[in-house]
């Protein structure tokens, strides 16, 4: 019978290329377990010798347990069980019923240890093995692979440093960031660039995925999730009002907080899911909550002075996301949202904020493609709305088209604006598109900024924490829970079709605005 | 069994690891095998998982630090016996249930007995270095040495358990060590110790088989 050989390979990464995935293998443990049958044997026929057989059997096996964790290779495996991700090793294993043999370097290595054989009725059971003695040369005790380091521009809790912008790092994909931004981002690396403390060694393959997605590489930032447009965006790209689409993100945003990219015009191609992006876009500028205004930094010619606006924060708990990202990279926040598949890893992220709640809603509106569920802190900071379907982040794209402005000022963020997201599913999908009105430009930014503040002032459309208003909404934010359960909170029918009127007639004035724009821009031409 | 020139704290560790290695290829029911990491040594020994066996063999190991305590130029043993209980027929001197011992264990252990500051005393003379400094250094020489001559120890017994095993009676209990056995210490300085051997193979009435 052929011997069934089990080969316990040590792969370590290889020293010289470091830079190529290459891995030396070396086998640190030859396991041989063979039967012999060997008729010659006289049988013994009867159940001595089957117990005889079998309690040698038990011996055998007890002693290959003990064996097991008295060679060296046993003290390699502790280390990797032990500490997953700091290993410089793996270990693996190849059963097969061939093995190359050893060179002869290998085999003065290693010594060999036979297992007396158990003879069975109609042959015999052996087990040997060959293992390396010595395990010093692989340097296994030095497995910090993912070295420490300091995150020199970490962004830190929401709340401490609001104001903060993001690093700029769009091309940048080497980072390790969590967000497994599906959807187009296209080379939005950076968005996820930011290194925050729960991004490092998690996700070092994220980064392809990160940088394809947002198509038109807007300043925006790329959030990955899908945010809910803001009321005015809404109105401003939208034939339909969806004031769901719109907030989901705003809170926390440092982390979270899409790019959005004040002007709602620019059309981002790629909407996957249609309203959102604009919208969010134009949410996180708007709204003071806690958007981070990633962007608004970002895309300094779109954003308005007013990042610095102290109404910004006039959210309580407003994450800093609004606050904190640089001119130059809208992706940094979107860096910093993971939207990992891991929800935990999620979850991590938002906790910068106080954001129970918002974790939680992230986590359950995951999947959902058209959801925005935006997080909002129990204590009602900003929420951020993540929709992780990878349509989201295409918007993002869009927003780092310079022709974008952003309608909003910055500061005039309608707290309750941001906070619709959650139920943008229905709404989105359609709308997006639409609003892909590039022309909308600075000289909407005061129909905007009216906008803005009659949302802002408008009452919430829904009770639950999503959506707030800049007073109201704070009160409501603060009394919500922040469970999960309450963006979802039911709302009259009468206000929301009230609210639905209000986009509408929001959008109707920047659409006419744009058009006269346009129309003039043509006179001049002509 | 190699001697080895063990520390008072260490023991309880070494003993424990060797008597649960043997116990663990001996008691052949079923069991639910522990790993045991040494706290002092880089080696994980298999445990039964029988609480019954691991008081039993504590108990034992108390047993012997004390004797150890109190006879510490002795030398000390610690004898592990396994053995089969056949009923002899009453003789007229004895007609207890005769034991029959077909395997067992000498473990001796040297423990040291020289003072902690011992080493760093004989060397201050000669070298202006923190005595303390040689003393650890030779201390962990001293436990690196221990510990490859454990690790020797156990792979010692789990040669010896494989390569005899005709003499392995019939397993009689499945139910944690299946086989019955004693733990006996004896501490005897050299001229008694032979005496002890002799009793017990008296005791016994059958040749006893050393490992």
């Amino acid at each position: 019978m052929e011997p069934m050989i089990i080969d316990i390979i040590l792969v370590q990464e290889s020293p010289n290329s470091s830079s190529t995935d290459m891995f030396t293998e070396t086998v640190v443990e030859r396991w041989i377990v063979q039967y012999d049958s060997q008729r010659s044997l006289a049988p013994q026929i009867g159940d001595a010798s089957y117990k005889k057989t079998y309690k040698k059997s038990i011996i055998l096996l007890r002693s290959v347990y003990s064996t097991l964790r008295l060679l060296p290779a046993y003290k390699a495996f502790r280390k990797q069980s032990s500490s997953k991700q700091n290993c410089n090793f793996e270990i693996n294993y190849k059963i097969c019923s061939f093995s190359s043999p050893f060179s002869r370097e290998e085999e003065e290595s290693m010594k060999k240890y036979s297992f007396t054989p158990v003879d069975a009725q109609q042959g015999r059971l052996s087990v040997s093995v060959i293992y390396r003695e010595d395990l010093s040369d692989f340097n296994l005790d030095a497995f910090v692979s993912c070295p420490l380091e300091i995150i020199t521009d970490y962004v830190g809790s929401l709340l401490t440093d609001p104001m903060r912008a993001f690093p700029s790092t769009s091309s940048e994909k080497s980072r390790p960031t969590s967000f497994p931004i599906r959807g187009k981002q296209s080379n939005s690396s950076s968005p996820f660039q930011r290194p925050h403390s729960w991004t490092s060694g998690i996700h070092r393959d994220v980064s392809t995925q990160q940088s394809q997605p947002f198509s038109g590489s807007p300043p925006l930032y790329r959030s990955p999730y899908e945010y809910s447009p803001s009321p005015t965006e809404a109105y401003i790209h939208r034939d339909q009002n969806q004031r769901s689409p719109i907030y989901h993100k705003t809170t926390s945003d440092d982390l979270l907080s899409p790019p959005f990219s004040p002007s709602p015009s620019p059309s981002p191609p790629t909407y996957p899911y249609g309203v959102n992006h604009v919208q969010s876009r134009l949410r996180s500028e708007t709204a003071p909550m806690s958007i981070p205004h990633p962007m608004m930094a970002r895309s300094p010619r779109y954003l308005s002075p007013n990042l610095s606006d102290p109404s910004r924060h006039s959210l309580p708990p407003l994450s800093p996301r609004n606050t904190k990202y640089d001119p130059s990279s809208h992706e940094s926040s979107s860096g910093i949202r993971s939207v990992r598949r891991h929800d935990s890893l999620r979850a991590g992220e938002l906790s910068n904020t106080p954001i129970n709640v918002s974790q939680k809603l992230s986590r359950d509106a995951k999947e959902d493609s058209g959801r925005f569920s935006s997080l909002l802190s129990s204590s009602s900071s900003p929420r951020v709305g993540f929709s992780r379907s990878s349509s989201r982040l295409s918007f993002q794209d869009d927003f780092g088209d310079s022709d974008f402005s952003c309608p909003f000022i910055v500061d005039d963020v309608d707290p309750p604006d941001s906070q619709t997201s959650l139920n943008l599913d229905g709404r989105n999908s359609s709308d997006v598109s639409s609003q892909t009105s590039s022309t909308a430009k600075k000289s909407q930014d005061a129909a905007v900024g009216a906008l803005v503040h009659m949302l802002r002032t408008a009452p919430p459309l829904r009770k639950d924490s999503s959506y707030y208003t800049s007073h109201s909404s704070k009160i409501e934010i603060e009394g919500e829970v922040g469970a999960a359960s309450e963006f979802f909170k039911p709302r009259k029918t009468s206000d929301a079709l009230e609210e639905l009127k209000v986009y509408k007639e929001m959008k109707d004035i920047l659409l006419s605005k744009s058009g006269a724009r346009v129309a003039s821009k043509e006179n001049t031409g002509t | 069994m190699n001697c080895e020139d063990v520390e008072h704290f260490e023991i309880r560790e070494v003993l424990r690891c060797i008597l649960h290695t043997i116990l663990f290829h001996r008691a052949l029911g079923l069991v639910r095998p522990k790993d045991i990491d040494l706290e002092l040594f880089e080696i994980t020994y298999v445990q039964c998982g029988d609480v019954e066996l691991e008081r039993k063999i504590d108990e034992k190991i108390d047993q012997f630090i004390d004797r150890v305590e109190k006879h510490p130029n002795k030398k000390n043993q610690i004898c592990l016996s396994f053995y089969e209980v056949k009923n002899k027929q009453a003789t007229w001197f004895t007609n207890k249930v005769e034991r029959l011992h077909w395997e067992q264990w000498y473990i001796n252990l040297n423990v040291a007995q020289h003072p902690k500051g011992h080493l760093g005393k004989s060397h201050s003379s000669k070298v202006v270095v923190d005595p303390g400094d040689i003393a650890t250094e030779a201390r962990s020489a001293r436990r690196g040495a221990l510990e490859s001559s454990l690790r020797d120890v156990l792979f010692q017994i789990i040669r010896f358990v494989n390569e005899k095993k005709d003499h392995v009676p019939p397993i009689p209990n499945l139910e944690g060590v299946s086989f019955p056995y004693e733990i006996t210490i004896s501490s005897s300085s050299d001229s008694a110790f032979g005496m002890d051997m002799f009793k017990r193979m008296l005791q016994t009435g059958h040749p006893t088989m050393l490992s």
